[in-house]
């Protein structure tokens, strides 16, 4: 069982969770070549070690969420909220 | 809306005129009618009892955790209280507040709502009919709980009043510790479709402990 620290409700099971995809600062919609926004759409680094990640909380809070994990020992050592667009996209608890 | 029908000892209820609301889960007989709803008049005597409640107004609301609307429910996240009128405010995510109270009074809850959220963005939904609700009371409660539920419901970390969000038989369940004269009480509040199944589950899961099913109660909350 992986416990991931909630910013909102604590640790819980990571079952209560939904991994949302590596963070990648996006490029320009409106500037972007055709090449790096599909690097952003479908490219992964997937690296062995430390990843930034957005997970979304649907059995909690329903928020989404930032968390720092260990791709090799999947230690978690800092989560954060979610800001701006798409934070949240709980229609119920 | 009156009671327009009788009741007998065989479950089936004879409908008057008026439409019948029922909830997800199927009331034990005897079976009659309570402000527009089907409810079972059963009555249970013993220590753990499981109740559908699912017939109480349920408003779910959101809105920005330093708007007026929020001082005005005044419960944070993750704690729960009774209003002046009665009514359970449930603090249920970082932006976003479900009121519990008397069956029919939905409407009067939403209205008082969107007035004290003035012109202010929030979002005032009557979810009465969407949401099972149902009410777990009794000292073996917690115990129970426990093998459905991966959360802590220790004194310390899940005192009166408390209030998540968590997986309860791999059900997304809204949980509020609401004890009853003493004895530890929760409420669980989940999606009208595994309304059911939650219940049964419930039951399921207390069976050693020897848990029965109660009717509607006199007292709604």
């Amino acid at each position: 069982m992986i416990l991931i620290p909630c910013p909102h409700c604590g640790d819980r099971n990571s079952s209560e969770f939904t991994y949302a995809g590596e963070v990648h600062s996006r490029p320009s919609p409106g500037d972007a070549r055709q090449g790096p926004w599909r690097d952003y759409l479908y490219g992964k680094d997937n690296p062995a070690g430390w990843t930034e990640e957005r997970w979304f909380h649907g059995s909690g809070c329903g928020k989404y969420l930032r968390a720092e994990r260990h791709t090799v020992t999947n230690e978690i050592r800092a989560t954060r909220p979610e800001v701006g667009a798409g934070a949240s996209s709980r229609t119920r608890p | 809306m009156p009671e327009t029908s009788s009741t007998n000892t065989a479950g089936a209820v004879e409908v008057g005129d008026g439409p019948v609301a029922r909830s997800p889960i199927r009331p034990l007989p005897p079976v009659r009618l309570h402000a527009g709803w089907e409810v079972s008049g059963r009555r249970s005597e013993a220590a753990l009892q499981l109740a559908d409640l699912s017939p109480l107004a349920k408003v779910h609301v959101r809105t920005s955790p330093t708007s007026a609307l929020a001082s005005f429910l005044e419960v944070g996240f993750g704690r729960s209280a009774r209003d002046e009128g009665g009514r359970l405010v449930v603090g249920a995510g970082p932006d976003s507040w479900t009121v519990i109270g008397r069956t029919g009074t939905a409407s009067e809850i939403v209205a008082s709502l969107q007035a004290a959220a003035g012109a202010e963005p929030a979002s005032v939904i009557d979810t009465t009919h969407g949401r099972a609700l149902v009410r777990l009371t009794g000292s073996d409660a917690r115990r129970l709980l426990e093998k459905v539920c991966a959360i802590d419901f220790d004194d310390a970390v899940t005192p009166d009043g408390a209030t998540f969000t968590s997986s309860v038989a791999r059900v997304v369940t809204e949980v509020v510790r609401d004890d009853l004269d003493g004895l530890p009480s929760y409420l669980l509040a989940c999606e009208r479709s595994s309304g059911q199944y939650l219940f049964d589950s419930l039951l399921d899961a207390g069976n050693e402990f020897t848990v029965e099913i109660d009717g509607f109660p006199e007292k709604e909350i």
